[in-house]
């Protein structure tokens, strides 16, 4: 990666424009080719480092409302196979693994959930505790949201709401 | 023609074929847009009209690429959750946002009410960031939950839209 990927990306941080030829507009902007911006998005995609290029969606104006952490408590050796049931669900937008807290907080698999209404969401989680054996688990359904900007942003709000 | 119900900012069928599309990787031509309206069976300047509207309604933040966090430096992430009581929690949440360095932060209905992420070029550099949103917050280590993340198994936000569910 070299400063004008990073130029490009930071430009491209807070969307295409929604006119026919959005490369070539974003390119304008930055003094770059079309051509040239193509070819360096083309390689960004190759090497990885652009994993995805789609739309944000806003999905609580659509009606999906309901969004879980479920915190699970899974042995060692049950890792791999109930994290991969975990991931192989629709309604499972992000899964991890991440340290518990000895003697307070035992979970150490993570799955959040989103989906038209708590009913659905909880019957979903449940039908995946049966189905794996982790038969320990807390569901946090989120009542406020404060921020939600991208993992990974060029600017320090890029892509914010 | 179909169109968004008056007024009332419901995206109808069209919108949310185009929306259920957008979900993939647009197409790297140099008309993107073209190309997809002709998979949607729809003109281009009608998509065009239709990506505006719902843009400016909220429903598309935006479509940008996902930046893989590693290439960039970011190599340590954790999930933090606080015990805000409610009667502070709006004003320990606008603290949280504040840093840069956190992404999302939630109310969730749990004693640990405020759960936030926090991304870092190494564990070092997470702790720093942490010990200040502490500090500023006033709680200490041994009340909050500091979830490293070991592995990430999947990242994949993408919601089913268009006919395939139930819509209430």
């Amino acid at each position: 990666m070299d400063p004008r990927d990073l130029e490009l990306l930071a430009e491209l941080e807070d969307g295409l424009p929604f006119v026919s030829e959005p490369f070539s507009v974003i390119g304008d902007r930055i003094g770059m080719s079309e051509r040239e911006v193509m070819g360096r998005l083309i390689r960004l995609c190759d090497e990885g480092i652009i994993r995805r290029f789609r739309a944000r969606i806003n999905q609580r104006q659509l009606g999906i409302v309901a969004n879980a952490l479920v915190a699970w408590k899974c042995r060692e050796d049950l890792r791999d196979e109930a994290g991969a049931r975990l991931a192989s669900c629709p309604g499972v937008t992000h899964c991890y693994e991440r340290t518990p807290v000895p003697g307070r907080w035992e979970y150490t698999l993570y799955s959040v959930h989103h989906g038209y209404s708590r009913e659905e969401v909880s019957g979903e989680v449940m039908k995946i505790a049966q189905e794996t054996g982790l038969s320990e688990f807390c569901i946090m359904f989120s009542t406020e949201e404060y921020k939600r900007v991208p993992n990974v942003r060029m600017k320090p709000v890029g892509g914010g709401a | 023609m179909p169109d968004m119900q008056e007024g009332t900012g419901i995206p109808d069928a069209v919108d949310l074929q185009i929306l259920q599309a957008l979900q993939d990787d647009i197409p790297l031509t140099a008309r993107p847009f073209a190309t997809l309206a002709a998979r949607l069976g729809i003109a281009e300047p009608l998509l065009l009209t239709r990506l505006t509207r719902l843009h400016e309604s909220g429903i598309i933040r935006g479509i940008s690429p996902i930046i893989e966090a590693r290439p960039l430096g970011l190599c340590a992430a954790t999930l933090v959750a606080l015990p805000a009581p409610p009667p502070r929690i709006h004003e320990i949440a606008a603290l949280v946002s504040s840093f840069p360095e956190v992404s999302h932060n939630f109310r969730r209905d749990h004693p640990y009410s405020l759960w936030f992420t926090l991304a870092a070029r190494n564990e070092a550099e997470l702790d720093r960031i942490l010990s200040r949103i502490l500090e500023t917050t006033g709680f200490c280590r041994d009340e909050i939950l500091d979830l490293r993340t070991t592995r990430k198994i999947k990242i994949h936000v993408r919601f089913p839209l268009a006919g395939s569910r139930r819509r209430s």
